[in-house]
């Protein structure tokens, strides 16, 4: 029971630790490193580094939106 | 609404200090533009950093757990003498 606890919260702070250098590494240390060396094969391009946290930010704002909406919808069926 | 004049005073706070960083250059501007969407991804990953070390640090205290279900018992017990029904056997 409590192991099962454990792994999941280490895989939790696992995937956000290497999240985070990850976007850090993208972010803040790429753009001083020259065009041709080899680590730059390991990234995509910079564009990306915005658009896809912007694009998680706004799918988990509508799939709050969705939720909160069928929710509403659900308590005013059931009153009427 | 005094906790969301301050959530909205600490808002136009952090935006005066990021258009003061982009005004005055003292870092490059690329790296200006992109320091909002930065913190907001760090911000994320330490939330969810906490909620991992939190997981992992939960304790479960076996011999109070033990105990409870021996109390459990002895409960069920004294109500099924004095005739309530219990439920779940």
């Amino acid at each position: 029971m409590e192991l099962a606890d454990r792994a999941v919260g280490f895989l939790l702070s696992f995937i956000s630790l290497s999240i985070f250098t990850y976007y850090t590494f993208w972010v803040i240390i790429l753009p001083f490193v020259h065009g041709d060396h080899f680590v730059h094969k390991y990234f995509l391009p910079q564009e990306y580094a915005i658009l896809i946290p912007v694009f998680a930010g706004v799918t988990l704002l509508s799939f709050l939106c969705i939720f909160i909406g069928y929710v509403m919808l659900k308590s005013k069926k059931k009153k009427a | 609404m005094k906790h969301i004049v301050k959530i909205m005073s600490f808002l136009v706070l952090m935006s005066a200090v990021w258009v003061g960083l982009l005004q005055a250059s003292i870092v490059p501007q690329s790296y200006t533009w992109l320091l909002p969407l930065y913190s907001i991804v760090s911000l994320g990953c330490y939330g969810l950093l906490m909620v991992g070390v939190g997981l992992m640090q939960f304790p479960t205290c076996p011999q109070e757990s033990l105990l409870l279900q021996k109390d459990i018992i002895e409960a069920k017990e004294f109500l099924k003498q004095r005739g309530v029904d219990v439920g779940s056997d």
